[in-house]
């Protein structure tokens, strides 16, 4: 293979595909980040979250329902969702004994329930909502598909949304007081109940965004959560739990890593390459790359 | 007279003993193991799986059983993982004490499962895993393979692309497993026998979210064909973001039986036209015996049959008539049997070979037109069969 063919139909478009991936992990993660920063709740479930988001955008596309609509009612769709379990289950075992422990093992049977009831509900054949943008852009011969240009855009749109809420608004405010410190931010009049019922219903919102915007190119199915679960797990200890700039610079990092590394060995081992950080992280720099946020 | 009455009563006694043993043998029924995944990439080939040996059960009990014994299934989820197919498949043979055992799916399971049958003393079939090592290098007496396998596959596609496009270069992206590899150096023989050349290889992890860091390769490599052996879920996002990227338009896709099936061909729409793969049956099989079997399995199921569903229904008529012939459930007897036994299913009569316990029979090239697969081309089953390499029995 000539340098020109290398750079143009190789590595370019590894750097851009990685991009894509990096922005889907990204958006997976954020709401994972914010649950785990936040509210110290390790959610073993958001994966299925997004599952459900995924889900309800196809059966609400069959139901003739336009895409661009389901981009906002989705996630408005899964806020009670998230109240909800947040209300009857992560509440019940919040100050139980082992906190890390208890949400955990809790999230993780709800996740294996959600997971079976989509399996009985849909069966377990794939699925594909329509892609909402046909088409491919030809940039110097990288062929890069309007869709995926698309999710690129509106991920940062989001990202930068989400970021702003948490880092500049009174609202975020508010919550990284109750995250900092419980018991002072509700003597100063902040609602600390609804403050984390409304978090976590912030968090498994994003997941279902997640779910509606993947749907198209990832394609649907039962056990689709555990798709980005490990990875977005991964780039929340790496960016630092709860830091929403860290979601974005380790989910960046580590799918250019993965990306790139796969040219060079099997992709096999790609995995154990972005593991292999999150270990090393845990060791060296337990904190994450920017620290957990509402505590630094 | 005191010793030859007690002999007498004793001698009764065993008499009658072994008389309520055999009885109670005769009534008991016969347990089938099935270890297969019912979660995870490949649950939609476990229920292919699940539906066709149910209606094989249903159809064999409503007929008198196997040898006048009912047929029990007893299903066990495998994960499509090796190390919980094991486990599975112990608990099925200790606990459950089935007779038999099948449904494994992943290469990997079936090979585990295979050594683990052995420690048993019991015998497995799988009628789905497609690599060759299975029924060559890694054959085992207590495995038996009625599906056909990745050569017999092989053979048909090369032979349909010789004529169809000869001497085109060809591209191969496999999952990186057992089944992968050996589907990919499978093809890659018989392809290259006929004359066509390779422009180069890659193999990705099982499960891939995305496959579009693959695309800079198969374009810088320029092929007219691109082989593939990925399944289920896979096989959906690798050709949905072939044709994101507008690469299927000057590409001709072949591929392993499995990559493209009834449970995946519909998330994918016009994604999936033109692919064509060598397989051991295809709904349309134009024959009395097929037509029954599809029409059944639709009224059953609400789906059509695919190479899963016809195989796991087959493989229960032949473990019945090994039975039958050898009169007994025992492994021994029951292996005997099998070796050279020819059965009947819906693609046709299929004879297993004793060197290997790989099962022969005629091969079809299909191939996706308007959704649907077509049968384009056929090769008879001696031609397809390849030598029998196992030398362990």
């Amino acid at each position: 293979m000539n340098a020109l063919d290398y750079l143009q139909f190789v590595l370019a478009p590894q750097v851009l595909n990685g991009l894509t991936l990096g922005v889907a992990v990204v958006l997976v993660a954020l709401g994972l980040t914010i649950i785990f920063g936040l509210l110290d709740v390790i959610n073993m479930s958001h994966g299925e979250f997004y599952a459900i988001g995924a889900y309800a955008a196809l059966a609400l596309g069959a139901a003739q329902i336009n895409f661009w609509f389901l981009l906002v009612l989705v996630p408005l769709l899964m806020l009670p969702l998230g109240m909800l379990i947040e209300r009857t289950l992560i509440r019940r075992v919040f100050d139980g004994g082992d906190r890390h422990v208890t949400t955990l093992l809790v999230t993780f049977g709800l996740g294996l329930i959600v997971e079976d009831l989509l399996k009985a509900a849909y069966g377990p054949n794939t699925f594909r909502p329509p892609t909402p943008i046909t088409g491919a852009t030809e940039i110097f011969g990288i062929i890069l598909p309007n869709y995926r240009l698309f999710l690129v855009f509106f991920g940062s749109l989001v990202i930068c949304a989400v970021a702003w809420v948490v880092y500049r608004t009174r609202l975020g405010a508010m919550v990284r007081a109750a995250a900092f410190d419980r018991n002072m931010a509700a003597s100063l009049g902040v609602p600390v109940s609804l403050v984390y019922a409304g978090t976590f219903a912030f968090g498994v919102g994003l997941a279902g965004l997640a779910g509606v915007l993947l749907a198209p190119v990832y394609s649907v199915f039962p056990t689709m959560g555990r798709d980005f679960i490990l990875l977005a797990f991964t780039v929340v200890i790496v960016g630092g739990m709860g830091s929403i700039w860290g979601a974005v610079v380790a989910g960046l990092l580590l799918t250019q890593v993965q990306a790139l590394a796969s040219l060079v060995i099997s992709p096999v081992w790609t995995d154990p390459i972005v593991f292999g950080t999150m270990v090393a992280f845990l060791v060296f720099r337990p904190q994450g790359i920017f620290g957990r946020l509402g505590h630094a | 007279m005191k010793t030859a009455s007690a002999f007498a009563s004793v001698a009764a006694g065993l008499l009658a003993a072994t008389a309520l043993v055999s009885a109670a043998q005769a009534q008991a029924n016969i347990k089938i193991g099935v270890v297969t995944p019912l979660s995870g990439t490949y649950a939609p080939i476990g229920q292919q799986v699940r539906w066709g040996l149910e209606l094989a059960a249903r159809e064999i009990n409503a007929a008198g059983g196997i040898a006048n014994r009912k047929v029990d299934l007893v299903f066990e989820d495998e994960e499509a993982n090796p190390s919980v197919a094991v486990q599975k498949a112990e608990k099925l043979f200790q606990v459950e004490k089935v007779d038999f055992l099948t449904g494994t799916v992943n290469s990997g399971s079936t090979l585990a499962v295979a050594q683990l049958a052995e420690r048993n003393q019991k015998l497995a079939a799988t009628t789905v895993s497609f690599a060759d090592s299975i029924t060559t290098d890694k054959c085992s007496p207590n495995m038996f393979r009625v599906n056909a396998r990745a050569e017999q596959q092989s053979v048909a596609l090369a032979a349909w692309l010789a004529r169809s496009k000869p001497k085109s270069k060809v591209f191969y992206l496999g999952p990186d497993y057992e089944m992968g590899r050996s589907t990919v150096a499978a093809f890659k023989a018989s392809a290259e026998k006929t004359g066509a050349q390779s422009s180069g290889e890659v193999f990705a992890p099982l499960d891939s979210k995305d496959y579009t860091q693959y695309f800079g390769q198969i374009r810088a490599a320029r092929p007219q064909v691109v082989y593939t052996s990925v399944a289920g879920n896979d096989t959906v996002r690798l050709f949905t973001q072939l044709q994101d990227f507008g690469l299927l338009s000057n590409l001709t896709i072949v591929g392993a039986s499995g990559t493209v099936t009834s449970q995946n061909i519909g998330a994918m729409g016009q994604a999936a036209e033109g692919f064509a793969t060598g397989v051991g049956y295809s709904p349309q099989i134009d024959s009395p015996e097929n037509k029954k079997f599809v029409d059944a399995f639709k009224a059953a199921n609400k789906a059509d049959p695919d190479l899963y569903g016809a195989d796991s229904y087959g493989v229960l008529f032949a473990y019945k008539a090994a039975v039958e012939k050898a009169g007994s459930t025992e492994t021994d007897k029951v292996r005997d049997a099998l070796r050279g036994l020819t059965w009947q299913t819906p693609q046709g009569a299929k004879t297993i070979r004793a060197g290997d316990h790989q099962a022969q029979q005629p091969m079809y090239v299909v191939r996706v037109t308007k959704g649907k697969f077509d049968i384009v081309d056929q090769v008879p089953a001696d031609q397809a069969i390849g030598p029998d390499t196992c030398t362990r029995f």
